[in-house]
């Protein structure tokens, strides 16, 4: 089996343990390690990186973990992959995230390692994993950055930290890290699919960001307007309503019909703070929140039968999906979507796919 | 000349893409995602300074020359 997956819930050491365990005899080549926050983050990949010491090991802590068609919560998971599925790959960090978030010298032992220049990449062939800092507040200055200087798709998430909002590692053979990022370019043997699936459908309605402070992710004036005056009237509510109704409605960017989410984080005053840039003069459309359940099972539904089975998937879910379907108590039925199928995930303090991203799910598809 | 910024959009779109379709659909939502949306300019939307500064500096980014 090419690709496996493995959890665990105990302490450190003997999680590890069980990780190994489970992988048993395979030589993964990648291993990705997904980890509440509850682990020690240095010891868990000093520990990991001495269990799988051949393996590229990368990483980050979650706000919950998804494994073998289960949502979990306080464990550690991983997926192990082997030399039928990647050929080859290379990881890098990525530090100061909040200043230069330098990418060049990423790029630069990209090259080197895979003796080509990135631009001369098969973008069929090459993909790329992007672990962030999910509390540096920086990803889009480096998903631009990544975007800028290549056409290889990258696809990821923000690391979580159990909704504790303290402090936020990514994983690098066997070290862990804040305020950074890890690149992790794979060559693979067989195809791959990116899934970027959300459970929205627009309203029709649109709010023109016409005052913002990007930087900090503010929204002053939708349509000339205070942001809360705007937003509440074209959701035909009290202004004082707004937020209960921020996960039902958030705003989408809308590319060819399809919402690239921004999420409403709180009320600022008159202003908007999303998990999310919004540019000065962007238009976005005002969503409306369907069935999460439903509308990814579909979504798995129909890569299967466009193109057949799938060897595994990686799933960066957003923690607010993840706090839906705990609340309607629906996380087994998400689960069980992935039911047969290798699965590792985390639920993520934003989402990567071309940019950054609110509520959605990416997902990595191999073949 | 009105739809300067079109055709700096396309041209960028083109030089991004080298005749890829995909890479060129994946340039676009890029360009949307920096905040500029090509569906919204024309060949007779007008020449506004100010966008075709950011425009021009988008190519740059990219790294195609227009």
């Amino acid at each position: 089996m090419p690709i496996k997956t493995a959890n665990s819930t105990k302490r450190l050491p003997a999680a590890v343990q069980d990780l190994k365990r489970q992988c048993g005899a395979s030589q993964p080549r990648v291993v990705l390690l997904f980890s509440s926050s509850k682990y020690d983050a240095g010891e868990l990949n000093q520990l990991m990186q001495q269990a799988f010491p051949d393996a590229c090991v990368v990483g980050c802590s979650t706000a919950g973990e998804i494994a073998g068609g289960r949502m979990l919560t306080e464990s550690v998971v991983a997926m192990f992959l082997d030399g039928d599925i990647v050929e080859d790959a290379s990881a890098a960090v990525v530090e100061n995230l909040r200043g230069e978030a330098r990418v060049r010298e990423a790029f630069s032992s990209f090259e080197q390692h895979f003796h080509a220049p990135v631009s001369s990449m098969d973008i069929h062939k090459y993909v790329r994993l992007v672990l962030a800092d999910g509390l540096s507040g920086a990803e889009e200055n480096l998903m631009e950055k990544i975007g800028d200087r290549t056409d290889i798709f990258f696809i990821g998430g923000s690391a979580g930290d159990d909704l504790k909002f303290h402090s936020t590692h990514v994983f690098h053979q066997g070290k862990a890290y804040t305020n950074a990022a890890v690149l992790v370019l794979l060559r693979l043997k067989r195809g791959f699919e990116i899934l970027k699936t959300q459970s929205f459908h627009s309203t029709g309605k649109v709010l023109t960001a016409t005052k913002v402070d990007e930087p900090l992710r503010k929204v002053l004036e939708f349509n000339h307007q205070p942001a809360v005056t705007a937003y509440a009237a074209a959701l035909g509510v009290p202004a004082e309503s707004l937020p209960g109704l921020f996960m039902k409605h958030p705003l989408g960017l809308m590319v060819d019909g399809e919402p690239f989410v921004r999420s409403p984080q709180r009320v600022d005053g008159e202003s908007i703070l999303f998990y999310c840039q919004i540019k000065q003069g962007m238009d976005l459309e005002v969503l409306e929140g369907t069935d999460i359940v439903a509308d990814t099972r579909k979504a798995i539904e129909a890569r299967l039968s466009a193109d057949g089975p799938i060897a595994g998937i990686i799933d960066f879910q957003c923690i607010l999906r993840t706090l839906e379907l705990r609340a309607e108590n629906r996380c087994e039925q998400y689960g069980a979507i992935f039911s047969g199928l290798p699965v590792a995930g985390f639920s993520t303090y934003g989402e990567a796919y071309l940019g950054h991203m609110n509520q959605t799910s990416t997902m990595l598809l191999f073949r | 000349m009105p739809g300067q910024i079109k055709s700096l959009l396309d041209s960028i779109i083109q030089q991004r893409a080298k005749g890829n379709s995909t890479i060129a659909g994946t340039t676009k939502t890029k360009l949307i995602l920096k905040g500029v949306n090509p569906d919204r300019f024309n060949s007779s939307s007008p020449d506004d300074p100010a966008m075709l500064s950011k425009v021009r500096a988008i190519a740059v980014e990219l790294g195609v020359s227009v």
